[in-house]
């Protein structure tokens, strides 16, 4: 039953004053019977009224403005979280049974929407890969930790090579990527034989070891197990997402659980840094200053991309084009 | 038969309703009035009529836009002097089927974004609700004032060679056209003054009345003067001219997205004092645009923050964010289960034979038979990427296939529809051209509302069965008689 005190931040900076900002953010941990949060301070830059919902996948989800003129905003959310180990799958049912049991979820609201692919261009040799890994005697428990060693074996953690916007198909090719695309790509795998899995984001907990994906916002899969109920399961780790696993928010992809999202009025450029900090409860504490951390200090940092030099052609560009939309 | 020169040309098109004159060669009732008058019109009168309807749309600023024609960005709808008139009985029939579809349809949206009845008892398949892209998982659970989803519709008529009605296409996001409606009367006042009182032609000017009065009603703030805008994609879209009309007309601003900001789950308009709050959006702005924040990201003609405003009821959409679940081409064909299911009635109107390509035996079925089909994507709209078979190469089929392959459950196919045919002025003769009818349809906490008239959409193209003003159709006053 172990107790965590989580730090995350998230500092955007302005090249320049940028107004009327709009955001979303996941950042209230999941409540159920192996995980509870105690405490939840959540500090935002402007004091903006924050109003969550829960959405469509049961995720707690706050929105809130900011319409003055600023040139940082700072999101810091302290957390105090408890987490049980949930008991691992004691597989009594027959591998036969287990997938039939499967097959019978396709047409089923959640299962649905954790079943269903788009068409990417890697979809055959995808397949190919799966038609090779698979065991035709593994339980869908057993499939799940293959894939899951599959994709951990034969992809280089590297940091800095993909974005959240990467395709499928181009985490493929670089046979590279970081947990979002681990996670994207165990999901995908596992649908494609029917096993409902989601996307899963949230934090890890260091263990003596160490793991991947410490020190910034985690990602990995769940999968549907018959009899049984989700499972996580950490590609980038090639282990069981248990009780050093605490869950933000589920969905389809990225999208559905993106952490923080935002849109402002203003200059183009802005630098995104993304900080979080996992201590055990009985560890001496040093809560951080999010406002005046140095940025060398952050693990995640993105620079939003140039697309033009010339910012006002490509928002006529943008404005002639969606302007178009076809009208019924 | 009348002797005058422009009717001696006239040819019924053999298998197909012709809305002027009956099997035997003879002038239906309803057009007896017109004809006559025509008659007595000399050609060179008529001519200079069809001219005069040509320069007032013109100096009227009366326009459409059709994307990369590489020609100006704005052209006029070509619009044909000969009103297509429809009679009590028929337009009694219509407005009563109409008014049923459209309360399934609402009653669907409702179902499918609340307890989904509709789909555990296994009515509408799951599946294709569920690979709609235009299902929108944000609207699940929000409520919608009155429960009203659609409170404009643009439901599409065709009439087959019996002249039965039949249900082309339902539109239930941003139909467009009404100003054409609205237009098109306004010029047969000025060509034939007296006409209209002498055939008891009944009035559509009440349109925008109606709609403002519903727009009114939707306000969640209970004040004497909620502010209502019209929120309108730019000048380069389409419809750009309809939404400055409709605007004027009801006495509303005309804002784009950047006129509007959301703070604290509200929205406010930018005015020269200051923000002013919103309270309905009638908006033209489709909904991936809408609020970048939780949908296309890129968007810049929507309102970062407007779903939340909207989730929580202090701002009020019309029509509806997620009305595409309900006129996907794919949900089309269960339009009269959904009557059965919700209304226990019998669907008055037809519903066109429809293959779903997401199934193979249909789809074997679609590419067998492809020569009399019409292909179309389950989300396009405006005649853009369909596929006629009958008049499409073989090159032309084969990548079309390809492109069904990728994603079947993207397209739809159906049979070859004969569109009934009415007497243009074509060339100082009465010609006949093929047409459809769009009722534009209100919906408000009163009831469904139908002004009796409609866009009649022509294919000015000899024997052209595609009406679609992007793809070269005109349109005609629609005349329902009282």
């Amino acid at each position: 039953m172990p107790e965590f005190k989580i730090q995350h931040i998230t500092r955007y900076t302005y090249d320049g004053m940028v107004r009327d900002s709009a955001n979303q953010i996941i950042l209230f941990p999941i409540v159920d019977a192996n995980q509870d949060v105690l405490k939840h301070d959540l500090t935002i830059t402007g004091n903006p009224l924050v109003d969550t919902h829960i959405d469509y996948y049961g995720n707690e989800v706050g929105s809130f403005t900011y319409l003055e003129q600023h040139n940082r905003m700072v999101i810091n959310s302290e957390v105090l979280v408890v987490t049980h180990a949930k008991e691992l799958p004691s597989e009594t049912t027959p591998a036969a049974t287990q997938w039939q049991k499967l097959s019978a979820l396709q047409n089923i609201v959640p299962y649905i929407d954790f079943l269903k692919h788009d068409y990417f261009d890697a979809l055959p040799d995808l397949i190919a890969v799966i038609e090779t890994e698979k065991q035709a005697e593994d339980t869908p428990y057993q499939t799940a930790l293959r894939f899951c060693e599959y994709v951990y074996r034969n992809f280089e953690y590297l940091p800095g090579v993909t974005t959240v916007e990467t395709t499928i198909d181009e985490v493929l090719q670089l046979k590279a990527g970081v947990c979002q695309d681990f996670a994207h790509l165990l999901v995908l795998m596992l649908r494609l034989l029917n096993i409902p899995a989601r996307y899963i984001s949230g934090y890890i907990c260091p263990n003596h070891n160490g793991m991947r994906g410490e020190g910034a916002t985690h990602a990995w899969a769940e999968v549907y197990l018959p009899d049984y109920g989700w499972l996580g399961i950490d590609p980038t780790n090639n282990c069981i997402a248990n009780e050093t696993h605490v869950r933000l928010a589920v969905g389809r992809n990225f999208s559905d659980c993106s952490p923080v999202k935002g849109v402002y009025k203003g200059s183009w450029g802005h630098k995104l840094e993304v900080k979080v900090s996992v201590e055990y409860k009985d560890q001496p504490t040093a809560i951080i200053d999010a406002e005046k951390l140095p940025s060398n200090s952050f693990i995640q940092a993105t620079e939003a991309e140039e697309f033009s030099t010339n910012s006002y052609q490509r928002y006529k560009e943008a404005m002639l084009l969606q302007q178009q939309q076809q009208q019924q | 038969m009348y002797k005058s020169a422009h009717f001696s040309e006239y040819n019924a098109v053999n298998g197909v309703w012709d809305e002027m004159y009956s099997d035997n060669s003879s002038i239906r009732d309803h057009y007896q009035r017109v004809i006559e008058y025509l008659s007595k019109e000399s050609t060179d009168n008529l001519n200079k009529k069809e001219d005069l309807a040509r320069r007032l749309f013109m100096t009227q600023g009366i326009t459409f836009t059709v994307y990369n024609s590489g020609e100006g960005i704005e052209k006029i709808f070509p619009f044909d002097i000969i009103p297509r008139i429809i009679t009590a009985s028929e337009w009694n029939f219509v407005e009563k089927g109409i008014k049923q579809r459209l309360t399934a349809l609402n009653l669907f949206l409702k179902d499918v974004y609340h307890n989904q009845f509709i789909i555990k008892d296994g009515i509408v398949p799951i599946d294709v609700i569920y690979s709609c892209p235009h299902f929108l998982r944000e609207m699940y659970q929000v409520d919608v004032p009155h429960d009203i989803y659609v409170h404009i519709a643009g439901i599409d008529l065709i009439r087959d060679e019996h002249g039965a009605f039949y249900v082309l296409e339902d539109n239930l996001r941003t139909p467009s056209g009404v100003s054409y409606m609205l237009e098109n009367r306004e010029i047969t006042k000025r060509l034939f003054p007296d006409l209209l009182p002498q055939c008891n032609v009944r009035s559509v000017t009440e349109y925008p009345t109606i709609l403002y009065k519903n727009l009114l009603a939707l306000s969640p703030r209970q004040i004497s003067n909620p502010t209502i805008v019209l929120l309108s994609p730019g000048i380069y879209n389409s419809a750009y001219f309809e939404h400055t009309t409709l605007a004027r007309l009801m006495g509303v601003e005309l804002v784009e997205g950047r006129d509007l900001v959301v703070n604290n789950h509200k929205v406010y308009m930018k005015t020269t004092t200051g923000l002013q709050q919103v309270d309905v959006i009638y908006r033209r702005v489709d909904d991936e645009y809408l609020d970048p924040l939780v949908f296309n990201p890129t968007s810049v003609l929507g309102v970062a923050g407007l779903m939340s405003a909207y989730r929580k009821g202090n701002v009020a959409i019309v029509n509806a964010i997620g009305n595409g679940v309900a006129d996907d081409k794919a949900i089309y064909s269960y339009v009269p289960d959904m009557i059965k299911y919700y209304l226990n009635e019998e669907p008055l109107l037809k519903n066109v034979p429809t293959y779903q390509l997401r199934n193979a035996d249909e789809r074997e079925f679609t590419f067998a038979n492809i020569n009399s089909m019409v292909v179309k994507k389950t989300n396009g709209s405006g005649g853009y990427g369909m596929l006629m078979g009958h008049a499409a190469d073989e090159q032309e089929i084969e990548d079309y296939k390809k492109e069904i392959l990728k994603d079947p459950r993207n397209f739809i196919a159906q049979p070859t529809i004969s569109l009934s045919a009415a007497p243009c002025y074509i060339q100082g003769m009465l010609q006949p051209r093929r047409i459809d009818l769009r009722p534009y349809a209100l919906c408000g906490p009163d009831g469904i509302e139908i002004v009796p008239g409609g866009l009649t959409r022509v294919a000015l193209k000899e024997g052209s069965l595609v009406v679609n003003s992007s793809q070269g159709g005109g349109s005609k006053d629609t005349w329902v008689l009282a």
